[in-house]
């Protein structure tokens, strides 16, 4: 078969990308190697419940009527609806340096404002030329890496403030150790601290069938469980893919949002592996589901809470299994107008060593062992912040970089990809193109826009 | 088309963009973007939805021209005479 364009890999870029395409051109053909879409925001099922993967809460938020916000930007981009999905805003979140300081905000960024204005005092005229700066940046004009870090240590004199800033930021979205670049920061900032954190009404799963029948209207076709074995390459063209059933698909463009050096790594003529100059980012994730009818202390008015232990905030690859002096601790029925259910959730993240869980998971006891001896240390961690609720916990599940290779196949388990990004989608070939994590926006409105610039950038105009 | 139906074909695809624009002040000698808050993503859909519904391939070159209503219908008329 022959298609004008092949999408591979169905996350939300790959999905964001295969709409906007469909809603110009027929026969777009979208295909994922698992079983189920979603990618990094997906979801499973245990004991007939269906958990989600990934989502903590989207960022971006914004009101229907801001049209240059991001999130409604996206909508119309993909000719959805903003009245056919019910968004459900956070409450609260807060940034917690134990026994140093602590700052809340929402989505009204005053709150964030007056944190600042009563914790940092002397640090509030620098705040406030700091918002004046990420004011007049434009984060999207492409140029090389800027250290954040640098910017804004020599700006913001309280290296307390500039962890407690970096905390949240890095955690949901820096792909480099201990810095991120600039345009990501300001990105981050706008995203999280000026627009905030929304997540959908209903499950993760809703939310990818709206997609998907969207999609599947406007004529687009999906196939799972499709996996990609080569790339059919001529130089610098691309005649389409052969699958791992032995099919050949031939396609006019191909859009790859598997990664860089995963795509490189599919291509019919050897390529030349990329360099590895800095280390992937490697995180491991503990769901607890906890009965709710038991008394627990847990907060009812924080949505997720970043939270740093250690005299010094440092976000690099663990030297062991995991490293629990931060990370992320996330409330997914703490957000407004969700209906109570019989359980309740809480989430924690904390980095990890893809390397070590690598080299334990081919030993299945000790692999299995090591994650029941990590997730009792994070709730050790989490209940000295939060309050105890071991004794609710009906069900658990650990998801190391290794599960999360596994199940997305993305390098290393690496949620955010490799350190250094492609901003332009552009890999060097004719119809080849990259969208999605290493592109470089990320979170689900990131990814999801990704998808969509990648398609006016470089496909809509040669469809 | 005559120049009124194009002015409605216009109007028409920027309200299947964004149901909320306004087109009750709009000056049609004024750029588009610029009074109806639009970005160069949007921008975008006009020329994919000129293409789509009337098979017009517009070169990048000429986006410039669909800047206002009235540059709109200046560029647009020789192309759709005869749709």
């Amino acid at each position: 078969m022959k298609v004008p364009l092949l999408v591979i890999g169905g996350g939300l870029s790959g999905l964001a990308a295969a709409i906007r395409a469909a809603r110009f051109t027929a026969d777009v053909l979208l295909i994922e190697k698992h079983s189920r879409i979603g990618g990094l925001n997906s979801y499973f099922y245990r004991n007939k419940t269906l958990y989600e993967t990934g989502l903590h809460a989207i960022t971006n938020y914004a009101e229907p009527g801001t049209k240059s916000a991001p999130l409604n930007r996206l909508l119309r981009q993909l000719k959805l609806k903003r009245r056919d999905i019910s968004f459900c805003q956070q409450l609260q979140s807060e940034i917690v340096f134990q026994n140093r300081q602590t700052l809340k905000f929402s989505n009204d960024f005053t709150l964030f404002e007056s944190e600042i204005a009563e914790k940092f005092p002397n640090s509030l005229d620098t705040f406030y030329q700091l918002l004046g700066f990420l004011k007049e940046f434009d984060p999207f004009q492409p140029g090389p890496f800027r250290s954040t870090k640098t910017f804004l240590l020599e700006r913001i004199q309280d290296p307390l403030l500039v962890d407690m800033l970096l905390c949240p930021l890095m955690y949901y979205g820096s792909s480099v150790e201990n810095d991120m670049d600039l345009n990501q920061f300001a990105i981050m900032f706008q995203a999280i601290f000026l627009e905030g954190m929304f997540r959908p009404e209903g499950s993760m799963k809703d939310f990818l069938d709206l997609l998907l029948a969207h999609y599947k209207k406007l004529g687009g076709s999906l196939r799972t469980g499709c996996g990609v074995k080569t790339i059919l390459q001529k130089g610098k063209d691309i005649a389409g893919v052969e699958l791992d059933s032995g099919e050949i698909i031939e396609c006019d463009h191909i859009l790859s949002t598997i990664g860089h050096q995963e795509t490189l790594e599919l291509l019919s003529e050897s390529q030349q592996p990329l360099p590895v100059s800095q280390p992937r980012m490697g995180f491991i994730e503990t769901m607890y589901s906890l009965e709710n009818s038991k008394q627990t202390q847990l907060p009812t008015d924080k949505t997720i809470i970043f939270f740093n232990t250690s005299d010094t905030f440092s976000y690099k690859v663990p030297t062991d299994f995991v490293e629990f002096s931060s990370g992320v601790i996330c409330f997914p029925g703490n957000f407004q107008n969700l209906q109570t259910d019989k359980y309740t959730e809480v989430r924690a993240t904390h980095l990890a060593n893809y390397d070590k869980w690598k080299s334990l998971s081919y030993d299945k006891e000790s692999y299995a062992a090591q994650k029941r001896a990590m997730s009792e240390n994070t709730i050790a961690t989490l209940e000295n912040l939060i309050g105890s609720f071991r004794s609710n916990i009906v069900y658990q599940d650990t998801f190391t970089p290794v599960t999360i290779e596994r199940y997305t196949s993305k390098i290393g388990g690496a949620i955010y990809g490799s350190p250094v990004k492609i901003k332009d989608g552009d890999l060097g070939f004719n119809n080849l193109f990259l969208a999605g994590t290493d592109q470089g926006f990320l979170g689900i409105v990131g990814s999801m826009l990704s998808g969509v610039s990648i398609v006016n950038q470089h496909i809509l105009p040669k469809l | 088309m005559t120049s009124e139906e194009i002015k409605d074909l216009i109007l028409e695809i920027i309200e299947d963009i964004d149901d909320e624009a306004d087109f009750d002040n709009l000056d049609p000698d004024q750029p588009l973007r610029d009074q109806l808050d639009l970005d160069s993503m949007d921008f975008l859909d006009i020329v994919m939805e000129l293409r789509k519904r009337h098979k017009l391939q517009i070169p990048e070159d000429d986006y410039h021209h669909l800047a206002s209503l009235n540059s709109c219908v200046t560029y647009l008329e020789p192309l759709l005479k005869n749709a």
